[in-house]
């Protein structure tokens, strides 16, 4: 059934969906359920001196740090988030206490009416306070840059982005005979849970987290919930009742997490031939008031410091600031984004300033098979990024635009990108931290069940897990029952982020779905598990980050074509062509919708989404204000996809869901720096940043 | 205990306001964003709520012989699709919102609520619309200029309603108009632009140009349209710098989340400037 795997189904989670049937969080009910609000600082940094509460009636509560049977602290990876502060607060919205009780309207007036002194203290917002540093090199580092002819720099800038998925953060939990049971709009129910056990200090069989249907997440629901999961448990565990807490859209856009803003700085060592001997690169970012993520971040950026090229020299560093503003975290790309837009620029900029067509310039460096990557690891699979390249420029007509637009200076333009994106956890993640489990599960009526902690979060994983097994095991796929995780019954088969569900759970599901069907006896209760080892070839070492930080990657080249108007400045979107090796598309349908909603959020990324703070107050809250791309302004988009089989993946599968995105934001802003004729090195590239460019340069 | 009226008759309508202070809800595409409330509670209405959208009445459009007249609750996709709606309103209101959201708004919403960058409002004032005030006292007609009094300030005494809007017929040979907003859809003027000119020959008999988004209200210069009426097309062309110069002046554009002052006010003179070289 190999040949067919790629062929589309009908997306099993549809009919729910589009008859308004499935139950995000926010739809479910439970009786006698209480409502919670959560108070904020309404300053950036300072002491809390006193919290005054106004007349609590009977059946309102507060809950604060004072409640937390365990530790308070946020189990992400660094102990430095607290579930509620004792006595400091270190951004605007920060939550310092819930309110609860059966009437919102009641709850809404309590929260208002409690009252909390303040110490003011000076916020920090300047890039200064460095917590994480990281540094490798590959070949002589920047030791080339001694005896260069020239050397060339530039520093790029990228922005905040918004996640912005369907619904709000949320949960809904209740107490059930000594455990509490969370279900909410989450990616990753293991996260939540082991963070519930940390903060409530007990057992792991008296918390328990499922997932409600979740509409997008794009990482904004992988560590954030988190936070909220366990405040939302110390409640319940106080109170013993149902409660529920759910944000309003301009509460989670002010006080949730956000793509990191960054500062990268790139230098090149040039020889007398105009060749790149050394490469210098700085990845600053901004972790906002906790570290979170942001070392993880910050090491996906720094290896993807080349980008899709091999160059033999290398310095990188990056450092993670902390500052008084609403933490940042995991998004869709996951560091990436941010450095793929800087070297892709950077080696265009470096083109043109030698005087060098940009193009031919550029396809001299392109990584090759065997080739070292920048943490001197080996790409062991074949990279077909040449014919690739032919491909998108053939559909998109690039050489003769690319020739004609600058001729013309009629404001319009054409970017291409190169790119690629490391599957799975970066390093020794998958091995040491994650340690996959998977269970396949069949019943006496031959109904196999697939249980796994993967969500489906719009992205299609529960259909594409289904088909999956139903096609290695060659059943019907009605046979094959995927319910929303549940810790109380699925191992943890690791989050539901970093492009890994379908290569590593996949390839994990794939190799139980064929053990099963080998020792398959009807009508008899049978069990398949598997658990993830690493590839032994695949080398890594933590503190030098030398080594294979990823088992496979994916490639894609992005072409878009712009029009920017000489009036306005807005950048009219054209088209969009790409090209993808992901490996082999387990479900082709699924994958052009990762592709078409990736490019759309990588393109706006590049020139629309403007998120700003103003002295640590975020100032778009709301999709009024926050610019992503309606349809109407997504332009058409014309994907190919290349098959190139993984060997370890399902069916040769690689990562999808990060590549389509990762590439956006740099093939937009070369469009526009060619329409324009002035070097982009910072996005997004509004029609305000457009208009100062053209007359200021 | 709220009293929320659904009248279906203007004489009902006009009872209740005379009685009482009432909220008067059209379509409700601002009111229900503005008066928000935690989800599950009741949005936060002030007053009762008059909802005018039964008043059988007031949902008409109508050609009359010097004007087009455009009933209180007729919806915006309703005047897109009339044949007799003047082309700058059908472009204007093809861009604005988008499908789901005109098929209730409504222009007397969009006038009412006064924002200064309310997409219509740029049309109504290059036209001179006027707005027809009805209360038990009688009917006021007011110009669109004098009607909107500021930023969402408006002439309407508690007791009155808008029941229809005016648009008199022009005859004139050019007529421009840009939104820019920040996106396609759904999106608030950053700026809006429009210019309408009647030339013959040589000269222009009529010439105006109406900015959204860029002072606290719609801006028109009377005085420098008529300082500009019966001159030769060369001679203002020839002029062009001194009459952008003349309105940058009066331009006050703001920096907020959206955009900012600079940009507001360059692609304003842009537009402009543009709309003049094309006469
Ligand atoms: C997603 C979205 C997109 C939007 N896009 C745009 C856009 O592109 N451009 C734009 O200009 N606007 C836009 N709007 C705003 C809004 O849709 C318009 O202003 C619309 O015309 C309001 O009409 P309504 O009938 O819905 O007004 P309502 O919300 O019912 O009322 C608005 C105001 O008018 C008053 N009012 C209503 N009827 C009367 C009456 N008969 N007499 C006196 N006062 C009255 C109300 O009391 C209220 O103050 C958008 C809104 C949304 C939600």
């Amino acid at each position: 059934m190999s040949e067919t795997i790629s062929q589309s189904l009908m997306r099993l989670d549809a009919p729910d969906k589009i008859a308004g049937r499935a139950k995000y969080v926010a739809d479910l009910k439970m009786k006698d359920c209480l409502f919670a609000l959560t108070v904020r600082s309404p300053i950036a940094k300072g002491k809390i001196l006193q919290v005054s509460l106004p007349a609590m009636p009977e059946g309102y509560q507060v809950v604060d740090h004072r409640d937390i049977p365990g530790e308070n602290i946020v189990k992400i990876i660094y102990d430095d988030q607290v579930i509620f502060p004792v006595d400091e607060v270190k951004y605007i919205g920060q939550p310092i206490l819930l309110v609860v009780g059966p009437d919102k309207r009641i709850v809404e007036r309590l929260a208002k009416a409690i009252k909390i002194e303040f110490r003011e203290e000076q916020p920090v917002f300047a890039w200064e306070n460095s917590v994480i540093r990281y540094q490798f090199t590959k070949g002589e580092g920047d030791a080339p840059f001694a005896s260069a002819a020239n050397t060339i720099s530039y520093t790029y800038t990228t922005g905040y982005q918004e996640q912005a998925y369907m619904e709000p953060q949320g949960f809904i939990g209740h107490y059930d005979r000594g455990k509490i049971v969370l279900v909410g709009s989450i990616q990753c129910p293991y996260y939540v849970k082991n963070a519930l056990i940390r903060a409530l200090a007990c057992d792991p069989d008296k918390v328990r987290v499922i997932q409600a249907a979740v509409g997008g997440a794009f990482g904004g629901k992988e560590e954030y919930p988190s936070l909220i999961a366990c405040e939302l448990a110390v409640a319940i565990n106080k109170i013993k009742k149902p409660i529920k807490l759910i944000f309003e859209r301009e509460e989670d856009m002010l006080v949730t997490t956000k793509r990191h803003p960054a500062q990268i700085k790139l230098a090149a060592a040039i020889g007398a031939d105009g060749a790149i001997r050394a490469l210098r690169a700085h990845v600053g970012i901004d972790a906002g008031a906790d570290i979170g993520l942001s070392g993880v971040v910050l090491s996906r950026a720094m290896i993807a410091a080349t980008g899709a090229y091999t160059i033999d020299n290398l310095a990188v560093s990056g450092d993670v600031y902390l500052t008084n503003t609403v933490p940042t975290g995991a998004f869709r790309g996951f560091g990436a984004p941010q450095m793929l837009f800087a070297i892709e620029m950077f080696i265009e900029h470096i083109a043109k300033d030698l005087g060098r067509d940009p193009l031919a310039y550029r396809l001299d460096y392109l990584a090759k098979q065997h080739d070292k990557t920048s943490t001197s690891g080996v790409f062991r699979d074949p990279i077909l990024m040449p014919e690739m390249v032919e491909k998108a420029m053939a559909m998109s007509g690039y050489a003769a635009k690319s020739e004609r637009y600058p001729r013309e200076a009629g404001y319009r333009g054409i970017g291409m990108s190169f790119f690629l994106h490391g599957c799975g956890f970066t390093g020794s993640g998958e091995a040491k931290t994650i340690k996959a489990k998977v269970k396949l599960e069949k019943d006496s009526e031959d109904l196999v069940h697939i249980l796994i902690a993967a969500v489906d979060m719009g992205q299609g994983v529960h259909t594409a897990m289904r088909k999956l097994v139903a096609s290695i095991m060659e059943i019907p796929i009605e046979t094959v029952i995927y319910d929303y995780p549940d810790t109380d019954q699925v191992p943890d088969s690791g989050p539901t982020v970093a492009s890994r569900t379908m290569m590593i759970v996949g390839g994990l599901v794939a190799r139980a779905a064929r053990a099963l069907k080998e020792s398959f006896i009807p009508g008899q209760h049978q069990v398949a598990e598997e658990q993830y080892v690493q590839p032994d070839y695949i080398k890594w070492d933590e503190d030098t980050m030398q080594g294979d930080a990823y088992p496979a990657y994916s490639w894609g080249v992005t072409v878009v074509e712009v029009a920017v108007d000489p009036h306005t400045y807005q950048v009219n979107l054209e088209h969009a062509w790409s090209v993808y090796d992901c490996g082999k598309a387990i479900d082709e349908l699924m994958v052009l919708g990762q592709a078409d909603g990736g490019l759309a959020q990588g393109i706006a990324y590049g020139c629309l989404e403007v998120m700003e703070h103003d002295q640590g107050k975020i100032r778009q809250k709301n999709l009024t204000d926050y610019i992503i791309p309606t349809a109407s302004d997504v332009p058409a988009m014309t994907t190919m996809l290349i098959d190139n089989p993984y060997p370890l993946g399902p069916y040769g599968a690689k990562g999808v869901g990060e590549l389509t995105l990762v590439g956006g934001a740099p093939a937009v802003a070369k469009a526009i720096e060619m329409a324009i004729n002035k070097r982009i090195t910072k996005i997004p590239a509004t029609p305000e940043a457009i208009m100062e460019l053209i007359k200021h340069g | 205990m709220v009293n929320h009226l659904l009248p279906e008759t203007l004489e009902e309508a006009l009872e209740a306001l005379a009685r009482k202070q009432h909220l008067l809800f059209a379509g409700g595409t601002d009111l229900m964003v503005q008066k928000r409330a935690w989800a599950g509670l009741p949005r936060n209405f002030e007053h009762p709520v008059l909802f005018t959208s039964r008043i059988a009445k007031l949902n008409f459009i109508e050609k009359r012989s010097d004007h087009l007249a455009v009933g209180a609750t007729c919806s915006l996709e309703m005047m897109l699709e009339y044949p007799d709606t003047p082309d700058l309103f059908k472009t204007i209101i093809g861009e604005m919102a988008s499908p789901g959201i005109r098929n209730h708004a409504t222009l007397a919403g969009n006038i009412a609520n006064a924002s200064p960058a309310g997409d219509t409002l740029v049309g109504l004032y290059l036209y001179d619309a006027t707005i027809v005030l009805k209360s038990l006292r009688g009917e006021r007609l007011v110009p669109i200029a004098d009607f909107i009094t500021g930023v969402r300030k408006i002439d309407l005494a508690q007791d009155e309603m808008i029941t229809e809007i005016r648009i008199p017929h022009q005859d004139f040979t050019h007529i421009d108009y840009v939104k820019v907003g920040p996106r396609k859809a759904d999106a608030i003027s950053k700026i809006a632009f429009a210019g309408a000119a009647k030339t013959n020959d040589l000269t222009v008999s009529d010439i105006r140009a109406a900015f959204g988004a860029v002072f606290k209200t719609v801006l028109r210069s009377p005085a420098t349209e008529a300082m500009l009426k019966g001159m030769r097309i060369a001679d203002i062309k020839a002029d062009l710098a001194s009459i952008c110069e003349a309105y940058a002046r009066l331009l006050q554009p703001i920096d907020d989340q959206r955009s900012n002052k600079e940009y507001r006010k360059a692609v304003a003179i842009n537009l402009l400037a543009r709309f003049i070289k094309s006469l």
